[in-house]
């Protein structure tokens, strides 16, 4: 046998040990585990919680949502119909898109897999638990602030996608707009986050044993989707932060009168856009993989295809963002890329389609709710991809882009391939986390009201669009062509309503949340979230072997709650799970995890706070309530990173596993990487951007200050790295004293900002103002990037010098500290890169 | 890393090819240019494909390649495949685009 | 009931259908007619098959079912089929965009259509591609010539879109798009605003009518001389003629030959000749005239104009008559 590790793949033959396990280990992996009670539930950061706290949270946006659409229906039934005012309507859609796309759609895929993930890998947690806490906290207060605007008539009507000029002062004068920008702020820190919990947690939490090939298919979408945010969102928020910067400062980046441009906003929003589209339907796509076979109690077909449908996915789809923008005038070449594109991304999902058919065959179908959700579900997704391939074919696009045909088709796509999937996700795995089952004879009257209901909304809404009904149009004419198709779509709309009325109804009879005394196994599931478990997730961490691994060992289910596998206790007193290597999932690690805590909650209230104070333009309390958050985010880390007295763990079989690791293998290193890869793309989407506003209005631009700037601004920055390294070094080094190290990184950290200062500074010696013209206010954008970047490093010197002033400065590496010079030297190189380019291009050619 | 870049090659491939020529199409004036620098940038990843699936071929035939190795080659060898697809569709669109 | 829609069904048997995209004019249209024929068959087809599949593995029978049950089905219809299939669509969809955006001779009739929040301001150029002759709202052209439009934007997006004479351009603020349509027969085409461009987006629409050759060169022959403003015919047009002046209209509007020469609202030379009011959403007639300048607000709200509820309704009716006489 080959290893990635060192770790001797025999010693998992020693596994189910038979020898019986010591009393009182359970209850004392139980007391840790214990979800604290009364008011103090707040502050629970199990995944057990959060995650269901998640769905019901993103489940709520999800009605409603449904209701804004329910009452626009009504608008819609009759010409001239006087149920909403034109503004109201405006809002409305608005609202209805913006919270399906980003408080529901994103927000749900993350919930599950924070709640499913877990139990289906084999670990205890997943490896941030806080992280989560504080993403679902800030999703929460965030997103019902948001959805408050609404009574308030402060909602947002610009449409989802937000074009500008329509949405910059001039022409959306009022807050509304900058609440859109709110509430996708809290999207993005909330899909962020959720997204490095699951990259790590599927590459380096899973049970030993459980090799890439052996991953539960949802595990593999869930990655993807998770790889997809962390370079798709950040062309939003560089999109949202460049929006609220014309808005609040005046800068014209999207103002053709000043050099910037309107199509900059679109290609920053598509690119972002169309990957969502793909972002959404993964996931949704990776549980009915893996509810087909479970269902039809056979294993999915071609699970190498489906994999390989998803990685291509996650890459083609981020070549189709202009295929929305076919009718903007486009160089013919560009738009015959785009649609060729668009093309080719449609190869991935009919594999998947096919895929599932064919396990269907290969399996016993049953007729019960999941199983007619999923086919419900297929047959929808699969008319929408064809109307599809119909809107990538460019001429046929030009005439039905933006109307209802395209409104009949996305919500083929979505609910298709992400709402009924998701239905059928509710029935399968309630029964995990509640005591009763759903019951079946309602749930086919819900299948069968939402099935009917969506077709009759929206077969004949393609037609309303053939007949050229725009989009966004919140009345029409009588005596048109229209009154009846439209007529139909309300009444379908009422029956997929009646529907989901009747499931909710169903979740209040029915669900009752219990972690250790489910309803278990109802549709005889054959992965790990089916194992017994309690909230500690399994009790003991089993070697995999296959991908059906309860249906492949009957005694599996056994043996993992008798304790006769890895960790059946707490080997150091803590809460623990073990950290696995990437490719073979051999256990490297024991991960200490973090204890219930109040910070990460106050930390999400007062971010929530914060920006909702800033949109009502309450500065100062504002900025006080950022402070808040600031203080608990470092009050919460500070708990964080402590070796434990136990150096190496017996996690049973003989195998011991260090309680400490460092270095390029560590979670945190990990985490970190994605991180900077959200801030690098932040950071390419910016020169895109600087690149692409230079291409259409070059005679606005002029010369970039003396160039022998550079020399210090490089020479400052290039400081910074090395002194931030030689701290690394030293701390390595048994001579150097307490304070060596440390001091290196303050230094690092001045350096950055002395070179900033000079970079910044030269900028305003020279004139640059960012409201004359777009380089100025891309320059000052650059500059407005590398500012945070250097106010965060100061930050984390500063902590890392009450670190060490408390002794929690581990010797001869310490994660807070590698971590800290990793992100210095990233400024450092990323700084470097924006003063070379505004100074070089296109000054210097 | 360099496992993944052979697993994840072929898809690799299609992404450098599109915005290369996405590149093209927004820098470069004249669409014969355009066309001319399009299809010779198809050469070299249609080359690149196939040298994936050489390798991921050889790979699997290799007697010391374990079950992990051999389903991450196949992968790799399906990835090249849907890449020479979609990059010839990238080609035709600058042929006849 | 809109003339601009009312008008089009006569010319059709069945309300409805033929759907306007289905029912070209011209051949811009045309040949994008054909193509959603094509597809609307590929996707019954594709459907039909994907649903026999989807059949035969819930329902058949047991050997039946073991033959789809495997990897080969994947292949089959998952890569092979969709690649065959959407091969050939490519190369048609390619050729038939590259076909319809080939390159413009430059020796078409001009127009300029600049997209406002929420009407439509028309130039009609002249060889030197300048403007000679102002209107909004309305689109006379020759049939069987292609024209090119030149569209712009004053303030937002905005997308122009009459889908029996071609599919939609965006109007982009600080670009200029070209676009070609052409009716083969005389008639009148609907259009309408297609991209969201806030507030009464939904009562934006424009109306293109064709003329054969002839008759529209004597068009713009007339209209040439009624720029030079013909006096009031009736003494309450003399009135309106008047008030027109005094109330403010002349702020925002103008009329060729007169001392009005506003250009923040549409303008009103041959606003008497318009089929609409309101940007397609009106009858144009005296009642909806006056109705129109005395309160806009309630019929297309949010739009830019004022309401004048303090004239009388006999001065509303002598603006009207005025107005009706611009032709």
């Amino acid at each position: 046998m080959t290893s990635e590790t060192g770790f001797d793949p025999a010693l998992y033959d020693r596994f189910p040990i038979r020898k019986a396990r010591p009393k009182g280990e359970l209850g004392e992996l139980e007391r840790i585990w214990a979800a604290p009670t009364g008011w103090a539930r707040l502050t629970v950061i199990n995944n057990n919680y959060i995650g269901l706290w998640y769905v019901g949270t993103a489940f709520l946006f999800f009605i409603l949502a449904g209701i804004l659409a329910l009452v626009m229906r009504t608008q819609l039934a009759l010409p001239l119909n006087g149920v909403l005012p034109q503004e109201t309507y405006n809002q409305f859609f608005t609202m209805h898109g913006t919270i399906m796309m980003f408080l529901f759609a994103v927000p749900i895929m993350e919930a599950i897999g924070v709640l499913l993930l877990p139990q289906m890998l084999g670990a205890r947690d997943l490896p941030f638990p806080r992280l989560s806490a504080y993403a679902f906290w800030a999703y929460f207060a965030g997103g019902l602030s948001f959805f408050a605007s609404l009574f308030f008539g402060l909602a947002p009507s610009g449409g989802w996608f937000m074009y500008p000029p329509l949405t910059n002062m001039t022409y959306s004068p009022g807050i509304n707009a900058d609440f859109w920008l709110l509430g996708i702020g809290f999207i993005e820190i909330s899909a962020i986050a959720g997204a490095i919990e699951i990259i790590v947690g599927v590459m380096r939490t899973r049970a030993p044993g459980m090799t890439l090939d052996k991953i539960p298919i949802f595990a593999w979408a869930m990655l993807v989707f998770a790889v997809m945010i962390i370079i798709a969102f950040p062309a939003v928020i560089l999109a949202t932060l460049l929006l609220e910067l014309e808005r609040a400062l005046n800068w014209p980046f999207f103002d053709a009168t000043r050099g910037g441009d309107p199509m900059l906003w679109q290609h920053l929003f598509w690119f972002f856009g169309h990957p969502e589209v793909y972002i959404i339907f993964l996931p949704a796509a990776g549980l009915v993989s893996m509810m087909v076979g479970a269902l039809s109690r056979t294993t999915l077909v071609g699970y190498r295809l489906v994999v390989l449908a998803m990685l291509a996915t996650g890459f083609i789809s981020f070549g189709v963002w202009a295929h929305h923008m076919f009718t903007t005038g486009m160089p013919t070449m560009s738009i015959a890329f785009f649609s060729a594109a668009s093309m080719a991304v449609s190869i991935p999902a009919g594999i998947q389609v096919f895929a599932w058919i064919a396990t269907l065959a290969s399996g016993r179908p049953r007729y019960n709710t999941p199983t007619l959700f999923l086919i419900g579900g297929l047959v929808t997704f699969v008319i929408g991809g064809l109307s599809g391939v119909m809107v990538a074919m460019v001429p046929f696009d030009w005439q039905v882009h933006d109307t209802h045909f395209i409104v009949a088709h996305l919500h083929y796509v979505l609910i298709g391939g992400s709402v009924f999937p998701l239905f059928a996700a509710f029935y399968f795995w309630a029964p995990m986390s509640s005591r009763h089952a759903l019951s079946e004879r309602v749930g086919k009257w819900v299948f069968w009201l939402m099935f009917i209901g969506m077709q009759v909304t929206f077969l004949p809404m393609h037609l309303t669009g053939l007949m050229g009904m725009p989009r966004r149009v919140y009345t029409y004419l009588p005596g048109s062509d229209w009154v009846v198709t439209n007529f139909i779509s309300t009444i379908g709309a009422y029956m997929i309503g009646a529907g989901v009325l009747l499931f909710v109804v169903e979740l209040f009879r029915s669900f009752r949340f219990s972690v250790d005394d489910s309803a278990g196994n109802v549709y005889e599931g054959g992965t790990l979230e089916w194992a017994p478990a309690g909230i500690y997730s399994v009790r003991s961490i089993p070697v995999v072997n296959s991908r059906q691994p309860l249906w492949d060992n009957p005694d599996l289910g056994k043996d993992i709650k008798a304790g006769r596998y890895l960790l059946p206790m707490s080997a150091t007193g803590n809460r623990e799970t073990i950290i696995s290597s990437p490719l073979r999932a051999e256990p490297q690690y024991l991960e200490i995890m973090p204890l219930p805590s109040a910070w990460p909650l106050t930390a999400a209230l007062s971010t929530a706070g914060a920006f909702l104070l800033l949109t009502v333009q309450a500065y100062g309390v504002a900025i006080a309530s950022g402070v808040v958050a600031v203080i608990s985010l470092l009050r919460w880390l500070w708990e964080t990173d402590r070796p434990v007295a136990l150096k190496l763990a017996d996690v049973g079989g003989g195998i011991k596993l260090p309680t400490y690791a460092t270095g390029p293998s560590t979670h945190g290193w990990w985490a970190m990487v994605t991180v900077l890869i959200v801030i690098g793309m932040v950071f390419l989407m910016t020169i895109f951007s600087y690149v692409f506003v230079y291409g259409i209005h070059p005679q606005y631009w002029s010369a970039p200050p003396d160039r022998l700037w550079l020399i210090p601004i490089l020479g400052g920055y290039a400081a910074a790295a090395g002194l931030a390294l030689l701290g690394r070094h030293l701390l390595a080094r048994e001579k150097s004293t307490k304070w060596s190290p440390p001091t290196q990184i303050l230094l690092a950290a001045a350096a950055l900002g002395g070179a900033f200062t000079a970079d910044f500074g030269s900028w305003r010696l020279h004139g640059l103002d960012p409201e004359l013209s777009a380089q100025g206010a891309l320059v000052m954008a650059f500059l407005v990037e590398q500012a945070q970047l250097v106010a965060v490093s100061v930050l984390m010197a500063l902590y890392l010098a009450a670190r060490t002033s408390s002794g929690l400065l581990s010797r001869p590496r310490n994660n807070s500290f590698d971590l800290t010079v990793l992100f210095i030297v990233y400024t450092a190189a990323q700084a470097s890169l924006s003063s070379l380019l505004t100074r070089l291009f296109p000054g210097g050619l | 890393m360099r496992r993944w870049t052979f697993v994840l090659g072929g898809l690799l491939v299609w992404a450098a090819h599109f915005f290369l020529l996405y590149g093209f199409a927004s820098l470069f004036p004249g669409e014969r240019l355009v066309r001319t620098l399009s299809l010779a940038a198809t050469i070299p990843a249609l080359a690149a494909d196939a040298a994936l699936l050489w390798f991921g071929a050889a790979r699997r035939r290799r007697a010391d390649c374990n079950k992990l190795e051999r389903w991450l080659a196949g992968l790799a060898i399906l990835g090249a495949a849907i890449s020479i697809v979609a990059v010839m569709w990238q080609a035709l669109a600058a042929a006849i685009g | 009931m809109s003339p601009l829609i009312s008008m089009r069904s006569a010319t059709r048997m069945l309300q409805g259908w033929p759907p306007p995209l289905l029912d070209p004019a011209g051949p811009y249209a045309g040949s994008t007619t054909l193509l959603a024929w094509v597809l609307f068959g590929m996707g019954a087809l594709v459907l039909l098959l994907v649903l026999a599949a989807l059949w035969v593995a819930l329902f058949g029978r047991a050997e039946q079912r073991a033959k789809l049950g495997g990897p080969t089905l994947i292949w089959i219809g998952g890569v092979a089929f969709p690649v065959v299939v959407l091969s050939l669509l490519l190369v048609y969809g390619l050729s038939l965009t590259r076909s319809l955006s080939g390159p413009i001779r430059g020796d078409e009739m001009r127009v300029r259509v600049t997209g406002e929040m929420w009407w439509w301001r028309v130039a009609y150029l002249d060889g030197d591609r300048q403007p000679f002759l102002h209107d909004a709202n309305e689109l006379h052209i020759p049939a069987g010539r292609p024209v090119v439009l030149e569209l712009e934007s004053a303030d937002v997006i905005h997308s122009f879109w009459v889908p029996r004479l071609s599919g939609k351009l965006d109007m982009i603020p600080g670009r200029r798009n070209l676009m070609r349509i052409q009716a083969d027969a005389p008639g009148v085409y609907g259009g309408q605003c297609a991209e969201y461009c806030g507030g009464p987006h939904a009562l934006m629409g424009f109306t293109v009518i064709a003329h054969a050759p002839a008759e529209f060169a004597r068009l713009m022959q007339s209209r040439l001389r009624a720029s030079d403003a013909s006096a009031p015919a009736t003494p309450e047009a003399a009135l309106g003629a008047r008030l027109f002046q005094s109330t403010g209209c002349a702020a925002c509007h103008r009329i060729a030959g007169t001392p009005a020469n506003g250009l923040a609202g549409p303008d009103l030379t041959h606003v008497g000749s318009r089929r609409t009011l309101g940007a397609g959403i009106l009858p144009n007639n005296r009642g909806t005239m006056m109705g129109w300048i005395g309160n806009s607000q309630a019929i297309k709200p949010g739009n830019r104009m004022p309401p004048y509820t303090v004239l009388s309704g006999e001065e509303l009716g002598a603006l009207a008559a005025y107005l009706e006489e611009r032709k």
